[in-house]
């Protein structure tokens, strides 16, 4: 399912300042995600991944180019307009579950709909929904000191897709978890792309979750290396960079 | 429920130095202003648990409390009887007079200065308060017996049973009083007669203040008020909450115990404060990462301020749900060693208003922490 590309990016630049000089993680990095697809960005530590995906998803302002995010150049908003964007559109992932020790898990999942909006009988319905897409209909009440990594894990997810976002990011999802866990959230990631359409961004380390790629791009040293489909497609946006031979893997 | 409120409820024991620093700030004005209550309350104690519906002052007191000689001409009192809802009008004497105590062999006596007053030792005499138990009533009818509170025997060196020596007359020690502490000079109460026998009491053609009781109690207002216009300004009738009232905000204003009371609630801003904003900053802090996750989802900086702002509104009501319970808790303790203490309404309110104040305040001054909440840092 090739469609719309969902977010576009050119020429980002991003610079951090350490003690006096500068480093540029990002230079001038092209990219392009589409609907529907899972887009994997593999790179070693340290090399851009994770600041590339904070500047595709409007958290981390870039040095230099623009985004553009569901046909919106976000980086010409100010940011409670950016904040206003993430609201409706984007979903987010993060390696540390980075949930409520003080809510339940259908409580984590309501609170963020009803900042988009939603009454509270429709966010409590939404939220269920979310829950039990990801496996979680019985944990419904249960905080997360009460629940495995793989379920805090599915809980977060929940509260990324339970308000439909066109644009999923997930940094490193799987690390903390172990092999089967960390199968059943790319898998969730991955359902989210074909039945729902979201772009889903995905930075991991993880060589097991390539299975579930579409599209999978190599990141080094600020710059992209490799971009290659899983299945045989034409790449999609091309790099000046010369390309490794990574065809036979 | 709301997250602050889920939050406060499951992580009680992170803001529980908050809630402690708020609870001891209330206290420490609310036990002050109970303990200068109690101070009034000691002093006034045989007017308010007097059967009098209504007291006569000289018209310029403005209370029973350091305002002045209170004494009226004793052609006031049968003026009141005029009035046809009054059943009975009292004087309430006191006079002060040299104590000396019986000491025990090989100590040094006691002289001191005493207040005394007197009281109608008939039953249900106006001037009889409605504590007295039956006992201290039928020995105040012994001549040359006197009662004091149970606190004030250390003081004067006496006991039950002791003779003393008021203004060179001999006395006996005949009860002991509760609720009648006086901080300070102690008490001593006797008969009408008693008073007389010791030479002490109405002269010079004055009484003390007039304690006047109805026929119709609930009628009091309107009584006081037919009183006073036909005063010409020769005296002021007063019902006896309003005397309360009055006696109260006139030890309050006097201005050391003002000063006291003004600093203790300066202290206990700046302790509350200081303490709880801390408290606040740590337990976000603590939770940065998941602040910093829903900002990740598009939830504004300023819904965030509104989570702490709520959150520390929270630990303000929690705050003075524990400085009852602490107050409650000096009360008691207070009440055992017979100190009386009392709570005006306006100074709990004021409590309220300084615990709201230091709440809010310390709300406002952890929001700073929330800046640390960049979710491009969850992104590592």
């Amino acid at each position: 399912m090739s469609s719309q590309p969902a977010l576009i990016a050119k020429g980002l630049v991003k610079r951090f300042k350490t003690g006096r000089t500068h480093i540029e993680v990002l230079k001038a990095v092209d990219f392009e995600a589409l609907h529907g697809e899972v887009t994997m960005v593999m790179g070693p530590s340290g090399s851009g991944k994770s600041t590339l995906v904070a500047t595709l998803s409007g958290l981390l302002r870039p040095d230099a180019g623009e985004v553009s995010a569901m046909g919106e150049d976000i980086w010409s908003y100010k940011s409670g307009k950016i904040d206003r964007f993430r609201l409706d559109h984007c979903g987010f992932i993060f390696q540390g579950f980075n949930l409520f020790p003080a809510l339940t898990a259908l409580q984590q999942v309501e609170i963020i709909l009803k900042y988009q909006g939603y009454g509270r009988s429709e966010a409590r319905h939404k939220a269920a929904t979310a829950l039990t897409e990801v496996g979680l209909e019985t944990r419904m009440g249960s905080r997360p000191s009460e629940m495995s990594g793989g379920e805090k894990q599915r809980v977060a997810i929940a509260r990324a897709i339970a308000k439909d976002p066109q644009l999923l990011f997930a940094d490193e999802p799987t690390s903390a978890l172990d092999g089967e866990n960390g199968q059943v959230v790319i898998k969730l990631l991955q359902r989210a792309a074909k039945s729902f359409g979201a772009a889903v961004v995905c930075v991991t380390h993880d060589v097991r979750l390539e299975a579930y790629a579409d599209r999978i791009i190599h990141i080094d040293d600020g710059r992209i290396l490799d971009d290659r489909r899983a299945s045989p497609g034409p790449p999609l946006v091309d790099h000046s960079q010369p390309q490794p031979a990574f065809a036979g893997v | 429920m709301s997250l602050a409120l889920a939050t406060l409820l499951y992580e009680w024991k992170r803001y529980s130095a908050a809630m402690a620093a708020l609870a001891f700030s209330g206290l420490l004005v609310l036990a002050q202003v109970g303990m200068f209550t109690g101070i009034v309350h000691g002093i006034t104690a045989s007017i308010d648990r007097s059967r009098a519906d209504l007291m006569i002052l000289a018209p310029k007191n403005e209370s029973l409390v350091n305002s002045g000689p209170n004494g009226l001409p004793e052609r006031i009192q049968p003026q009141i009887y005029l009035n046809p809802q009054v059943v009975q009008v009292e004087s309430l004497d006191g006079d002060g007079a040299r104590w000396v105590n019986t000491p025990a062999p090989g100590k040094k006596a006691v002289i001191t200065y005493v207040n005394t007053f007197d009281v109608d030792p008939t039953p249900n005499a106006v001037t009889l308060p409605t504590d007295y138990p039956e006992s201290i009533r039928l020995a105040l009818l012994e001549p040359y017996a006197v009662v004091l509170d149970k606190t004030a025997q250390n003081r004067l060196g006496t006991h039950l049973g002791a003779a003393a020596s008021l203004n060179g007359k001999t006395v006996h020690v005949r009860g002991l009083l509760e609720n009648y502490p006086n901080v300070d000079q102690p008490t001593v109460y006797m008969s009408r007669d008693t008073m007389r026998l010791l030479g002490m009491g109405p002269r010079n053609g004055k009484t003390g203040p007039l304690m006047v009781r109805l026929r119709d109690p609930t009628e009091a207002a309107a009584v006081r008020d037919q009183l006073n216009a036909t005063a010409k300004g020769g005296y002021k009738a007063w019902t006896k909450p309003e005397l309360a009232a009055a006696n109260e905000k006139a030890l309050m204003g006097e201005q050391i115990i003002g000063i006291f009371l003004a600093f203790s609630l300066f202290l206990g801003l700046l302790i509350g404060v200081g303490i709880t904003s801390q408290t606040l900053r740590g337990a976000i802090l603590a939770s940065i990462k998941e602040f910093a996750s829903l900002r990740a989802l598009g939830v504004s900086m300023g819904s965030l301020a509104k989570i702490v702002l709520e959150l520390s509104v929270w630990v303000g009501v929690a705050g003075l749900v524990a400085t009852a319970l602490f107050t409650f808790g000096v009360y008691l303790l207070a009440s055992k060693f017979g100190l009386p203490m009392g709570f005006p309404i306006p100074w709990v309110v004021t409590v309220v208003i300084l615990l709201a104040v230091i709440s809010i305040l310390s709300g406002l001054f952890s929001l700073g922490v929330l800046k640390k909440s960049q979710p491009a840092d969850l992104l590592r």
